[in-house]
């Protein structure tokens, strides 16, 4: 037998104007916790899906002992080996738990379902990691942790040669997370190769026996946890040299405050307090989860919220619509659902947010709205041949321009991002960073969220870090920073 | 940085025409080949009787068809237009007939004069269009199964009020006017209300926010919502709006025939439905035209003149209605899907 | 999460649950009640519990009956079918012509079942190959099959009924009119079977369970390796040969081949399966409330016809599924307990 249970070899993942994974190459041996590492956009994610049978590989090779191994499907994936816990909760709430943990593997005799030794060997997993949860208990009752335990079971009682963790302790407790690492090990014991991702580094210093590092879809590293210094060595890798020389402080800081957050708490936020000051570039840094997409919706007015949030000295209404007219503008988190009209052309994208600039009476000036989006295509440098064009048709990176474009329209005072870069390609992103200075420079303000710390190192001038829906720590960025800090603020660690 | 604009201005103006522009342009070919078979298959098709009674027999669902083009542009149905036409029909004649005893029950009505009757008649159809839009956009069910009831409510309102018969006894001649002044051949006023109708209607559509915010709306109501639009509202008014058209649909057919009958307007919903999907529009929302509308519903209307000049039996209607639709809907996804390659 | 635990709350959400759970009987019991109290002409012995009465309501309502049951299912999936109600006209009006043509009763049954079958499987095919969207593909499929329905009776005639030539044999109320069991026919019982099967299918089977997979989340059925295109579309061919037995019964009830039988009948399943709690989003439902549902509105049918005049019927039938539609809404919002 061999040792290596998988072996990637130059694997490649284009997609349209972005290569995701980028001639990947490493081995990973059998009956080991391997864990994989990288942040957002380091291609962890396409890889998995290219394993689970979510995605095709452009090419490349994949060998599963020693085979060529392409898998359709989750279930074809499954069947040759190789079952996943998917980051998004893959239950159906109107299922008992019991039919939930069956789904897909039922035993049945002319379609009748009945109950055999193999639902009871699942439901024992079950317990041995929540003994709480009721078989017979519909899933829609039950918390979103409870929801992953059910799929965690699902995904241990497939007994299949390799099982990919994909960030499952995102949602869970303390106590929990002891009883998955206990049944990871137990798995390990068992002949189980498992491939776990997750965000947490201490996680993967406890329970890792090798660690691959992946950056820009690149791989960096794999080798033993063993020989891995420490986390600051790990960080190291997973962002590459420090960017924190590029960032230059503003000459003159504006005292006057703009927007004031006071006890803001709703389902994921508590208690967050800040201020932002005219002119400024904030940053807000956390991990997946960490509550930083809710705290810009609460904000914007787009999700609901207790406490106070003041803009110029007036409290927010808190819809979007009240919040564009005090001065403020949302460049959400997902492109194609939440800030783009894909099927709509892109002088028709930038001005509706601003309809009123370009009408009189309801009634629309079209050469007004075409010379506006000549602007913006220009000023933006949004490459295109034509306004005409349907936004669908757009790469990643100039479709995040047309939604910047929009929000510019919108006159606002405050631009609040969020993941400005998230899926478009290098050469985009620093044109976006480009466009930050500058709004700046023309005296707008910018809440800048994204968990990728370089581009927050890169462009704010102060940084607030956000664990588990609170705010931590707030920073003055500078020469002093240390990345190692940060990343043990966020990850959990008490702040110095 | 002047360059890069003239190119796109050159590139532009040679470049391609609007999925919109496309999908129209295919369906006024269409009509134009459906109108020459049947001009070669069918005897004395090819006159300008035909043309005239293509107008004359269809304009009232290009009525109904803005509203529900509006609608579908903003991903939502409205089934309750053919029970509001017949409503409306019935309520104004009840509203209008004297007062006085001495009439058979069906005889009675209000009293008011033909003015106020039409009000009072599109106030309730307004009342219907509030229904729709207090469940589809507050409420958030689903159109199709509302727009059902409402349906139902709308068509028994007509049935109790003309009590599950007609109401035409004791009617002034007033009410017989607006519907039957002629205007040249068999075209009567209505239809050139309908045609004002529609220019207003692709005047909003095209030249106004608040047709730019239907289609905001249809295309990604999420971001329509981030963008500030109210979409809630939006959503209401265009349901109101639609009920309205309806409303003098009904008047106006009520007025044609002088008399109001429940049973006025059974169909039409999905007429009215079908000729929006002739001309483009997709219940996801986003796409869709009145313009398309009018050519649909030319087409329909061909189609169906055809098969009365083939001698076809009438059910045939029912039938072939399916057919276009269905041969619509793949050859437009068809024609798009490969365009946009 | 946590803010939901409060025994008050906890105590509400019970509340909830339990109303959710019974309030389709509470309907009927006050529907019954309400209506035991008129006294009407149109009811034997001017009583609606006169229990001939009774007997009569359920052998006229197995149609409806069988239909909204069945109809369940394609909700729980979270997709609509408009076409049962034209399918309930092709069908009877093609047992009425198969057995005016001399085809005994099984062999006509077979065959209509198999064209229902038939016409379920091209709905499935234009909702799940083609892709068309549920409501657009069966309001096609409603237009040509109530045509064709039509088209089927010869010019010149409203329904499909003895002529110079044909007769319809003394047999063909058999399955609906005759009393075989406690005033019930035949036409009923079947229902009541079909009731039952639908039962156990919806909590004993693979396909039941899927169903529900289906519809609560399409991405976690996919992802368990489900079929969802082979699930809706048994679905549909389900449903089709169930208004097909429907169309049988409704058949032999009239005694005729009537085209225009089964208009509305959609709606009337679909506030069926309100009243019964279904969700129409997908994911919930049970057949037997869906079946209550129907009773209700077969007793309010019948009940109103005999109180108020005919005209009255679809003012009444639209108030009600507007009705059910808040109702549905108001409990179908769950919290979650932690």
């Amino acid at each position: 037998m061999e040792t290596n249970v998988l072996q990637i070899k130059g694997l490649v993942k284009d997609f349209p104007g972005v290569r995701a994974v980028n001639d990947v190459c490493f081995d990973i041996k059998r009956n080991v916790v391997h864990c994989l590492v990288g942040e957002n956009g380091a291609g962890k994610s396409t890889l998995i899906k290219i394993l689970t049978g979510a995605c095709e590989r452009t090419c490349g090779s994949i060998l599963l002992n020693g085979e060529e191994y392409c898998a359709r499907s989750p279930k074809d994936a499954r069947d040759k080996g190789i079952s996943t816990l998917f980051q998004e909760l893959n239950v159906v709430d109107q299922l008992t738990v019991e039919e939930n943990l069956t789904l897909g593997i039922e035993d049945t005799t002319f379609g009748f379902l009945h109950k055999t030794d193999k639902i009871k060997k699942i439901i024992d997993v079950l317990k041995d990691l929540e003994p709480s949860i009721n078989p017979k208990e519909r899933v829609g009752r039950l918390s979103v942790a409870k929801k992953q335990i059910i799929e965690i079971a699902k995904a241990v009682a497939s007994e299949t040669e390799i099982i990919i963790m994909d960030e499952p302790t995102a949602a869970l407790s303390e106590s929990e997370i002891e009883r998955l690492f206990t049944i990871v090990k137990r798995l390990r014991e068992k002949g189980v190769t498992v491939i776990y991702i997750s965000h947490r580094l201490d996680e993967i210093f406890t329970l890792g026996d090798y660690v691959t590092v992946m950056r820009d879809g690149m791989h960096v590293a794999t080798k033993p946890i063993a020989e891995v210094k420490d986390r600051t060595e790990l960080v190291h890798l997973m962002i590459g040299r420090t960017v924190i020389e590029s960032y230059v402080p503003k000459e003159e800081q504006s005292d006057e405050v703009l927007l004031t957050c006071k006890d803001v708490c709703n389902h994921k936020l508590k208690n967050v307090s800040f201020n932002v000051k005219r002119g400024e570039i904030v940053g807000f840094y956390g991990l997946i989860g960490a509550g930083k997409t809710e705290l810009a919706r609460a904000i914007y007015g787009a999700d609901s919220y207790s406490g106070e949030i003041v803009l110029k000295g007036e409290k927010l209404k808190g819809t979007p619509e009240k919040a564009i007219k005090a001065g403020i503008a949302l460049v959400p988190e997902e492109r194609r659902t939440q800030g783009l009209f894909t099927l709509l052309t892109i002088k028709h994208n930038i001005s509706a947010m601003n309809l009123k600039k370009i009408s009189k009476l309801g009634l629309l000036n079209s050469s007004q709205e075409r010379a506006t989006a000549k602007n913006y295509i220009e000023q933006l440098n949004i490459k295109t041949d034509s306004m005409d064009k349907e936004t669908s048709k757009l790469s990643g990176g100039n479709q995040q321009k047309v939604v910047f474009s929009k929000c510019l329209f919108a006159n606002a005072d405050l631009l609040i991002l969020d993941e400005p870069t998230r899926g478009i390609d290098v050469g985009a992103k620093a044109e976006i960073y480009a466009i930050v200075r500058e709004l700046v420079a023309n005296g707008k303000t910018i809440m800048f969220f994204s968990s990728e710390l370089p581009e927050i190192l890169h462009s704010c001038d102060r940084i607030f870090l956000l664990y588990e829906g609170e705010i931590k720590a707030e920073l003055q960025n500078g020469k002093d920073i240390d990345s190692q800090d940060i990343i043990h603020i966020v990850t959990g660690g008490a702040a110095s | 940085m002047n360059k890069p604009i003239k190119a796109l201005n050159a590139r532009s103006a040679t470049g391609k025409i609007s999925n919109e522009a496309f999908l129209n342009r295919v369906m006024f070919l269409v009509l134009i080949v459906l109108f020459a078979l049947a001009s070669i298959f069918i005897d004395k098709y090819f006159s300008t009787a035909t043309a005239l009674n293509l107008i004359a027999n269809n304009w009232y669902i290009v009525i109904l068809g803005i509203g529900v083009t509006f609608l579908l542009v903003s991903g939502h149905l409205d089934m309750s237009v053919g029970g509001i036409v017949g409503m409306a029909g019935v309520l104004s004649a009840y509203f209008t007939q004297p007062a006085n005893e001495g009439f058979s029950e069906l005889g009675q009505g209000l009293g008011l004069p033909y003015g106020v009757a039409i009000l009072l008649t599109l106030l309730v159809c307004l009342f219907i269009g509030m229904l729709n839009a207090l469940f589809i956009a507050k409420m958030r069910v689903a159109s199709i199964i509302v727009t059902l009831g409402t349906m139902s409510i709308a068509r028994g309102i007509g049935q109790v009020a003309a009590l599950g018969a007609q109401r035409s006894a004791g009617l002034p001649d007033l009410f017989g006017v607006i519907g039957n002044v002629p205007l040249f051949g068999p075209i009567k006023i209505a239809a050139a209300i309908a045609a004002i109708l529609v220019v207003i209607a692709l005047f909003i559509e095209k030249k106004t926010s608040f047709g730019r915010r239907t289609y905001l709306i249809g295309a990604n109501r999420e971001a329509a919502r981030l963008s500030g639009v109210k979409v809630e509202l939006h959503i209401g008014l265009l349901y109101m709006l639609s009920a309205l058209l309806a409303g003098i649909t009904g008047i106006l057919l009520a007025s044609e025939m002088k008399a109001g009958i429940s049973t006025r307007g059974a169909g039409f919903e999905f007429n009215a439905l079908v000729v929006t999907l002739l001309g483009g529009a997709s219940i996801d929302g986003g796409v869709g035209s009145v313009l398309g509308m009018v050519i649909g519903a030319l087409i329909l209307g061909v189609v169906s003149s055809a098969a009365y000049g083939l001698l076809l039996r009438p059910e045939w209607q029912f039938i072939l209605k399916a057919v276009v639709t269905f041969l619509a809907i793949i050859a437009q996804r068809y024609l798009l899907d490969r365009r946009n390659k | 999460m946590s803010s939901n635990c409060t025994p008050a709350s906890l105590r509400a959400q019970k509340a909830k649950r339990i109303v959710k759970e019974i309030y389709v009987y509470i309907i009927l019991l006050a529907v019954v009640t309400v209506l035991s109290l008129l006294k009407g002409d149109l009811f034997q012995r001017g009583n609606f519990l006169f229990p001939p009465n009774i007997a009569n309501l359920l052998r006229m309502s197995a149609p409806i009956l069988m239909i909204s049951s069945a109809f369940t299912l394609i909700f729980i999936t979270g997709n609509i079918d408009l076409s049962v109600g034209s399918t309930l006209s092709l069908t009877t009006v093609v047992h009425a012509i198969l057995v005016l043509n001399g085809f005994p009763f099984a062999l006509s049954l077979v065959i209509v079942v198999a064209l229902g079958v038939l016409l379920g499987s091209v709905n499935g095919f234009l909702v799940m190959k083609l892709r068309i969207t549920p409501v657009i593909a069966t309001l096609i499929t409603m237009n040509a099959y109530q045509g064709l329905a039509r088209y089927l009776v010869p010019p010149g005639i409203s329904s499909i009924t003895t002529t110079d030539t044909l007769k319809m044999p003394e047999w063909m109320g058999h399955f609906s009119k005759d009393q075989v069991f406690m005033g019930l026919s035949w036409a009923f019982i079947v229902a009541i079977v079909l009731l039952i099967a639908l039962v156990i299918l919806q909590k004993r089977t693979l396909f039941g369970k899927y169903l529900v997979a289906v519809g609560g989340n399409r991405t976690a059925a996919e992802l368990s390796g489900i079929n969802v295109v082979k699930v809706v579309w048994g679905v549909y061919i389900l449903l089709g040969a169930i208004s097909a037995l429907a169309g049988v019964a409704r058949a032999s009830y009239l005694l005729i081949g009537e085209p225009y039988t089964g208009v509305g009948a959609e709606t009337e399943a679909i506030i069926a399966c309100l009243l019964g709690g279904t969700v129409f989003t997908g994911g919930e439902g049970s057949v037997v409330k869906s079946f209550v549902g129907a009773i209700i509105i077969v007793c309010l049918t019948f009940g109103l016809k005999s109180v108020i005049p005919e005209y009255w019927q679809l003012l009444a039938k639209g108030a009600v599924l507007v009705f059910a539609v808040v109702l549905n809404h108001l409990l179908s919002k769950e919290a979650i307990a932690a």
